[in-house]
């Protein structure tokens, strides 16, 4: 039998694309490129539930939770822009270390 | 065909994702961003989602990209005002948890069989718009309704935040 594609694939690629977005979130200082993780760990969490959906349900249900999940992104992503401007205002920093005036 | 088409829109998804996470400058890994979310749309087609993989292409490569690429050329950084990064022992030390954390979510899911079995193997997904929306309107009318609560906020929110006079 050929090799042929499987849920496990596509979960696998969905844990690898978390974990990179993952690498980026914990490793970087720049803030623009965090948030880029954040997109990219939500992505992740996409992918497999559209697997687990067609895997496990005959309806879409899986793919209505993406649907949501890609609201909840494009909301927190205009947060966090917006958060970013205002924080480059006041401070012209967008590296995570310059933003501890909370840590005492 | 279908699993040459996961096979080349993984790698180069993952590829492009490892090139956007290690640019030094922000428009860098914008660019690496988009071509990772046009593939994952292509995995999207594979798992026979074909109205998710069109709204994942308007929502994160038209709106969501947009913006951040808006918000880089609005900050118009120099190079001296991207900030530091880590030393290269702590970015190796963060990459390797990071491994560990895919072991972590690879090795139990690799162990169950019956999620090996072939996508040709299973029911053929129904992605239609009106699958979809039979599901989200019937099933979920009452969270897409919050959703809905939830982009507003955060519009509203995002224009109070980056306005000029805000004193922080």
């Amino acid at each position: 039998m050929p090799f042929q594609v499987s849920t496990l694939h596509f979960l696998l690629f969905a844990s690898a694309l978390f974990a990179v977005g993952a690498y980026g979130v914990l490793a970087r200082r720049n803030l623009l490129i965090v948030l880029m993780s954040l997109e990219l760990m939500l992505n992740g969490v996409n992918v497999a539930l559209v697997a687990f959906g067609l895997r496990l349900s005959a309806n879409a249900s899986g793919q209505v939770f993406v649907l949501m999940v890609m609201a909840v992104a494009a909301a927190e992503v205009a947060v966090g822009l917006a958060i970013v401007i205002s924080v480059f205002r006041t401070r012209h920093t967008v590296d995570t270390h310059d933003l501890r005036s909370l840590s005492g | 065909m279908t699993t040459a088409v996961f096979a080349g829109a993984a790698t180069v998804a993952l590829v492009s994702a490892l090139l956007m996470v290690t640019r030094r400058n922000p428009i860098y890994s914008a660019v690496w961003l988009l071509v990772s979310f046009i593939c994952v749309a292509v995995v999207f087609l594979v798992l026979q989602a074909p109205f998710l993989a069109a709204i994942h292409v308007l929502v994160y490569t038209g709106a969501i990209l947009v913006l951040f690429l808006f918000v880089i050329m609005l900050l118009n950084l120099r190079d001296d005002e991207l900030g530091e990064e880590y030393p290269l022992a702590v970015r190796i030390l963060v990459a390797g948890l990071c491994a560990v954390l895919f072991l972590v979510l690879a090795v139990p899911i690799s162990r169950d069989p019956s999620l090996r079995e072939p996508l040709s193997a299973l029911t053929p997904g129904d992605g239609s718009v009106e699958a979809v929306g039979r599901v989200l309107f019937n099933t979920y009318g009452l969270q897409f309704e919050l959703v809905s609560v939830l982009i507003i906020v955060a519009m509203l929110g995002s224009m109070i935040l980056a306005k000029k006079t805000l004193k922080v």
